[in-house]
């Protein structure tokens, strides 16, 4: 048998060539790579989204020298050094180079020492607070996020005040809207498990983490200032997704960021069409609970087709009116429903856990109070939700206030009339037969 | 034809070095345990200082501390209680099971006097404070501990009844149960001191 | 020149020697406090936990062929489907494997007769099945379906009583490691030949010592956690729920603090596996040996401090960046693990036996990992990819392409020693093409899914990605199939293949110096290691091989896989 103590390895002509051959590929490979990142990107919606695509160029050239590094040593290795035929000797008896594991050591130390470097550049830069956050009309509006099984739902906190003195908070469901430049910080909060808002179009992401309630809860920031993405006709969608594992719905819970051109489209579109809506409630109780109803966050527990909701920790809407009658011996459809929202404790609907806060007429927290007339419209709008109705439909308007008057013995004082030319056209749906219907009620009054 | 199992057996036991080996494994694994079972120990102690930060102040505001006098009462015991065991070990390895005893059983004793202690204080913790983590970490700390605790007593008082059949002499290899179960209730003492700390002293 | 040591002699051993059988398939079935028998124990019984993990695994992609959910009947079913495939896979298939081979392998590697506590290595495995079983239990019951990391509130408030099975069966496998670990320290510290000092110590004995070490410090973590998951579902506790003043990230921080750690039980002794076929097939010294040792330990005592990387976008953003920077120091000392097992093929005699193309698809499909990793690491682009398909491909390319690849080349380099038969190495390398080609093609292209936004663990999706998933899943079937061959192999090579010598790769580390497979007390007399155990090359060398040769009767030439 050959001895080849002492031997060091030998590196043939063929093996420099093969070295050669190959480092340049690699070059070109590495190259090659990087041509691929913007396909593999969602689109750069964000300032933000910049910074961590540059980072991830830079991980993916260091990443790609590495990986062709390996690889080229191994393919070398393989293709030289195969025992050929019949050899049955041993390899150079060689236990190592001091000096070369040194520097395997050092080189990658400062490899990675750069790419943190580089790493917390970019944290710190976007993370940093900004000044002038969630500016709209030169004040700042406060959002806030909520996450449930298996909805998001946002609202608006505009700092207006109806004229009865209630702030004015703009619900927009699972939808966020923003446009170009406006630095958008999120308070995010949950109401059950941990969930995850991600915008992959911005690269940010959050969990919302479970807090006391008593504490007000445990709340998480997101930042991030969309920019303009040439080619792209404004108003815009980029998807907001789920990322952390929140059940059985996990996959279904999405929404949409809107981002509008400019602050002016943004205003004309989204934001005073909303408040015009709240200010304005429509005449006829059912279209005037279609919007109520959307200024709570029901949404985020219910599934109501009509609406988009897609909640699944409560009871489903869909089809209300049809069961609201035969729920509980002796109260009449509009009674029970009423019932359930003031009072939600007072039945709950089997296989679902009692969950639902009152929004009866000792509520305190803001955001769930109901005023009578609000309770009305909406019991109004969710008995035609249904093939047929339980609820005495013909005469709602002496019905439901009955039965507000039953099961809370409270008056119910009537401030919108039902006009006969207020718009009743069931087809018409979304902002626009809000805003007609709201424009029909300010002829009423003013008549 | 003996089966396989059955050779290895025998031929095991025909070894000369096993038992000085035997020793020498048995100390190490118990060392390595001892190291090992008191993260499980740390860990609860992490989960005692993580919900504090939940709070504002500790104890949380309307809970009233707990009482320290019986609890430091019961620490006194068990260190004691681990002293005799200490010189238990060593009256054995000179030979004097008598007196070894002697030391032993008062041992078991102060360590029951100490879990009698720590019961009456997990069954006394108030519901103000069960109310809160206050209370909550209390009664899954000393619940954790009270469980080794008691476990190892057994075996403490298993050794006992095995020592007063004489069964041990002086030598270190027949003894090891005895050196095990000092080893197991030095642990366990160890354990509860820095549960006593965390619990009774770090506000 | 080195004095030539016989390990065995006199022909009154070697007529014994001849007379060795396999144990009856019986004794494997009953407790056995004997470490070889207790090995294929726990060898098999992972290996079944693998059939059923990655039966679990093919329903997944079957359930990812559409957008919508069609396989199963609701999100929560698809859940529990990857629960249960994450949890067996991690907890019964990968880390009861090494203790398969770290039983086996370690005592006749330090000349031992038997590990330090026989009876506790048995107690250890048999907590493996009841385990096993409970878990499988609430799989049937109302499975647990908050994945394989158990974030509360969903695990504690939502998920149903298979999760409280789930946390008991973990609590078993956790005792089991404990034990087993403790085990392999005190065997490797106390039970060496005296002639073999820690630093001749072959490198899989390195590897299993850190991991062991490693598992003896982290697991209690892991109890401790099942313990607050337990009562908080059991007894009504609220520690992790906020409403009762309790802390959801609590037990991100404990479970991490066990399970970052545990990432390395899983892949550790595949690189001590690593080192040792890398060497023998290549016929050359491991490059380095010291470091390649201590950088297991480097790699075992960082993987310490690096826990909350799994918590980047829940963990308050102060405490982010100390962590990103210790994750990436990690790079390091697995780079010198790379660098030198590069650095010990290179010149060498490469054989390609099915064992050494899955150590070289091993450092292939590692490194990828492992970039990966360090991207991960680099705290604003996980922000992105944190919990999408990027990090699922980044954990299957260091977990499959790691430790499974490492698993398999074990499989084929001890299977001779095992079970006295050679592997048909053909199908081995048959095998080796399918896996290779499967794995990467199932999943490289998940980085590519998860960076455009698919997030994971969930049965419906964006139907934009219908496409990649397709190809994944398909790539996936011919991974499934290629496991196959493999279990053909198994079976086949047992009761037919072709009978091993004591050392048919002609290897230096003790546990080849002995019968294939060894007697019931490993050695005759007390054999005397090489004074290196990777000294390839020298007259010495060969001198002792050939000594092992003569005192075996060796019966037939090894398949050299030279071509
Ligand atoms: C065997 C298992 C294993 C191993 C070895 C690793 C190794 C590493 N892992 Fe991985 N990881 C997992 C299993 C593993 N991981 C699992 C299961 C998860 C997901 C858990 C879950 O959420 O379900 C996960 C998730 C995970 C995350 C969280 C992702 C997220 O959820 O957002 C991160 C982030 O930092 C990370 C990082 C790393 C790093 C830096 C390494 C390093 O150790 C890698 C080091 C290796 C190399 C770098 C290659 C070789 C080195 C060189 C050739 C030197 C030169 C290189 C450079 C200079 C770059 N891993
Ligand atoms: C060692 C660990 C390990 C191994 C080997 C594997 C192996 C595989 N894994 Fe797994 N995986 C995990 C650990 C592992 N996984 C973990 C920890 C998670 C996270 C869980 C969580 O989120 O909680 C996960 C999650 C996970 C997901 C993400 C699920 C999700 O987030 O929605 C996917 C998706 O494709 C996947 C796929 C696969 C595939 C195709 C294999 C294949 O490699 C499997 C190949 C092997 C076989 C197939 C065995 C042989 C098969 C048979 C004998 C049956 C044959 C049947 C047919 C061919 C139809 N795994
Ligand atoms: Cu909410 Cu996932
Ligand atoms: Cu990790």
């Amino acid at each position: 048998m050959a001895n080849n103590y002492g031997n060091r390895p030998s590196i043939s002509p063929t093996t420099i060539v093969v070295a050669a051959v190959y480092l340049l590929v690699s070059v070109i490979g590495i190259n090659w790579f990087t041509t691929f990142i913007p396909g593999i990107f969602p689109p750069q919606a964000s300032a933000e989204s910049k910074s961590v695509d540059e980072l991830f160029f830079i991980l993916m050239i260091v990443g790609g020298i590495v990986f062709f590094l390996i690889q080229g040593m191994l393919l070398i290795s393989v293709i030289a050094f195969r025992a050929r035929g019949g050899d049955t000797s041993d390899g150079p008896t060689y236990h190592g180079n001091m000096a070369l594991e040194i520097v395997w050591t050092i080189i990658p130390a400062l490899v990675v020492v750069f790419l943190a470097v580089v790493s917390f550049n970019v944290w710190s830069q976007n993370s940093a607070p900004k000044a002038n956050v969630n500016m709209v009309n030169g004040a700042s509006v406060p959002i806030n996020v909520i996450g449930a099984r298996y909805a998001w739902t946002h609202t608006y906190e505009t700092g207006r005040l109806t004229p009865n003195g209630d702030p004015i908070i703009i619900n927009s469901g699972a939808n966020l809207h923003t446009y170009i430049g406006q630095n958008v910080d999120l308070s995010l909060q949950t109401q059950d498990v941990i969930h995850s808002y991600w915008v992959p179009a911005m690269r940010v992401k959050q969990d919302l983490l479970p807090g006391d309630p008593r504490q007000g809860g445990r709340p998480t920031e997101l930042r991030f200032t969309p920019v303009r993405i040439e080619g792209v006709a404004y108003p815009t969608e980029y998807p907001i997704v789920c990322a952390e594992l929140c059940g059985d719905g996990h996959g279904r819970m999405r929404g949409a960021v809107i981002v509008y051109e400019d602050e002016a489209q943004f205003l004309e579109q989204f934001f005073e069409p909303a408040i015009h809506a709240i200010l304005n409630p429509p005449a006829d109780p059912v279209l005037r609970g279609e919007v109520e109803i959307q200024n709570y966050i029901c949404n985020s527990c219910h599934v109501l087709d009509s609406l988009g909701w897609t909640g699944l920790t409560g009871p489903p809407l869909n089809g209300i009116a049809e069961r609201a009658g035969e729920r509980v011996p002796g109260q009449s459809a509009e009674e029970y429903i009423a019932n359930s929202i003031w009072n939600s404790g007072a039945f709950r609907v089997p296989g679902y856990d009692q969950q639902m806060a009152a929004f009866g007429p000792d509520v305190v927290d803001a955001a769930n109070v109901m005023t009578p007339e609000q309770l009305y419209s909406i019991v109004a709008y969710l008995c035609t939700i249904g093939e047929q109705s339980d609820c005495d439909m013909e005469n709602s308007v002496t019905a439901i206030p009955d039965a507000i008057r039953t099961v809370f013995s409270m008056e119910v004082d009537i401030t919108f009339g039902m006009s006969d030319d207020a718009a009743t056209d069931d087809g018409a749906s979304g902002a626009g037969a809000v805003e007609e219907a709201a424009e029909s009620n300010t002829q009423d009054e003013s008549a | 034809m003996t089966t396989y199992t059955e050779r290895a057996e025998k031929q095991k036991t025909s070894d000369q070095r096993a038992a000085a080996i035997r020793l020498k494994n048995n100390r190490l694994g118990m060392n390595i345990f001892q190291v090992s079972w008191i993260m499980a120990f740390v860990a609860l102690i992490v989960v005692n200082w993580q919900l504090r930060f939940n709070y504002s102040q500790w104890p949380p505001a309307g809970v009233p501390p707990f009482d320290l006098i019986l609890p430091s009462v019961a620490t006194l015991a068990l260190l004691i209680s681990s002293a005799l065991v200490v010189q238990a070990l060593k009256i054995l390895r000179r030979g004097l099971a008598a007196a070894f005893l002697v030391k032993w059983r008062l041992a078991i004793g102060l360590g029951a006097l100490f879990l009698a202690v720590i019961v009456y204080e997990f069954l006394n913790v108030s519901d103000a404070a069960m109310a809160t983590q206050y209370g909550n970490t209390f009664r899954l700390m000393t619940g954790f501990h009270f469980v080794h605790a008691l476990a190892i007593l057994a075996i403490m008082c298993r050794v006992y009844q095995e020592a007063n059949q004489g069964k041990y002499s002086g030598d270190e290899h027949d003894s090891w149960a005895v050196e095990g179960a000092a080893k197991l209730w030095y642990f366990v003492t160890f354990a509860w001191m820095l549960f006593y700390l965390v619990l009774y002293w770090i506000r | 020149m080195a004095t030539i040591a016989v390990p065995l002699g006199g022909a009154q051993a070697r007529q014994e020697v001849q007379a060795v059988r396999r144990p009856a398939l019986s004794e494997y079935l009953r407790w056995s406090v004997d470490h070889k028998i207790i090995g294929v124990q726990y060898g098999v019984t992972s290996l079944l936990f693998f059939i059923i993990g990655g039966a679990l695994a093919m329903g997944i992609r079957l359930e990812l062929w559409t957008p919508e959910l069609d396989l199963m009947v609701s999100g929560a079913a698809y859940n529990s489907l990857f629960t249960m495939h994450g949890t067996i896979m991690i907890f019964l298939f990968i880390i009861p494997m090494w203790a398969a081979y770290g039983n086996f392998v370690v005592p006749l590697q330090l000349g031992a007769k038997d590990m330090a506590f026989p009876w506790l290595n048995a107690f250890a495995f048999w907590l493996i099945p009841p385990a096993g079983v409970v878990m499988l239990l609430g799989y049937f019951v109302s499975p647990a379906e908050a994945g394989w990391t158990s974030y509360p509130p969903l695990s504690t408030l939502f998920s149903g009583d298979g999760q409280t099975l789930w946390a008991l069966g973990a609590h078993l496998l956790g005792l089991s490691s404990i034990l087993g670990s403790i085990n392999f320290i005190v065997t490797i510290l106390n039970m060496r030949p005296p002639e073999m000092t820690i630093w001749r110590m072959p490198l899989l004995c390195w590897a299993v010592l850190a991991t062991s070490i490693i598992a003896v410090m982290a697991t209690p973590f892991l109890a401790g956690a099942l313990t607050l998951l337990l009562l908080d579902r059991m007894t009504g506790t609220t520690f992790f729920d906020a409403a009762g003043g309790g802390d959801v990230l609590l037990w991100q921080n404990i479970f991490w603090f066990y399970s970052h750690p545990a990432v390395y039980i899983m892949v550790l002794p595949g690189m001590g596996v690593l080192s040792e076929v890398l060497s023998i097939h290549s016929r050359k010294p491991v490059f380095g040996y010291r470091m390649v040792g201590l950088s297991s330990m480097a790699i075992a005592i960082v993987g310490f401090t690096v826990w909350a990387h799994h918590m980047f976008t829940s963990l308050q953003p102060e405490l982010r960046i100390p962590f990103m920077i210790t994750t990436m120091i990690i790079a390091v000392p697995t780079g010198i693990k790379m660098f030198s097992w590069l650095g010990t093929i290179w010149g060498g005699k490469i054989r390609f036996t099915s064992a050494m193309l899955f150590a070289l698809g091993f450092m292939s499909m590692f490194v990828i990992g492992g970039i990966t990793g360090v991207m991960l690491a680099a705290l604003p682009f996980d922000i992105h990819v944190h919990d999408t398909y990027f990090v699922v491909s980044h954990f299957h390319f260091v977990l499959f392409g790691g430790s499974v690849f490492a698993i398999y080349a074990a499989l084929y380099h001890w299977f001779p020693k095992i079970t006295g038969r050679m592997m048909d190495e053909t199908l081995g390398r048959i095998h080796f093409v399918f896996t290779y080609l499967g794995f990467l093609i199932t999943f490289f292209p998940m980085h590519i899914v998860g960076m455009l936004g698919m997030p994971r663990r969930v049965a419906v999706y964006d139907p934009a990605f219908t496409d990649f998933n397709r190809l994944i899943s398909f790539a996936a079937f011919v991974l499934g199939f290629s496991t196959f061959i493999v279990l053909y192999n198994i079976v086949r090579s047992y009761f037919h293949g072709p009978i091993a010598s004591a050392n048919p790769w002609r290897a230096l580390t003790l546990e080849w110096a002995t019968t294939s497979p060894p007697p019931p007390t490993n050695f005759h007399d007390d054999p005397i290691p090489y004074e290196d155990p990777y000294g390839y090359g020298t007259e010495a060398a060969s001198a002792y091989i050939e000594a092992i040769d003569m005192a075996f009767d060796r019966r037939d030439p090894a398949p050299s896989g030279a071509d």
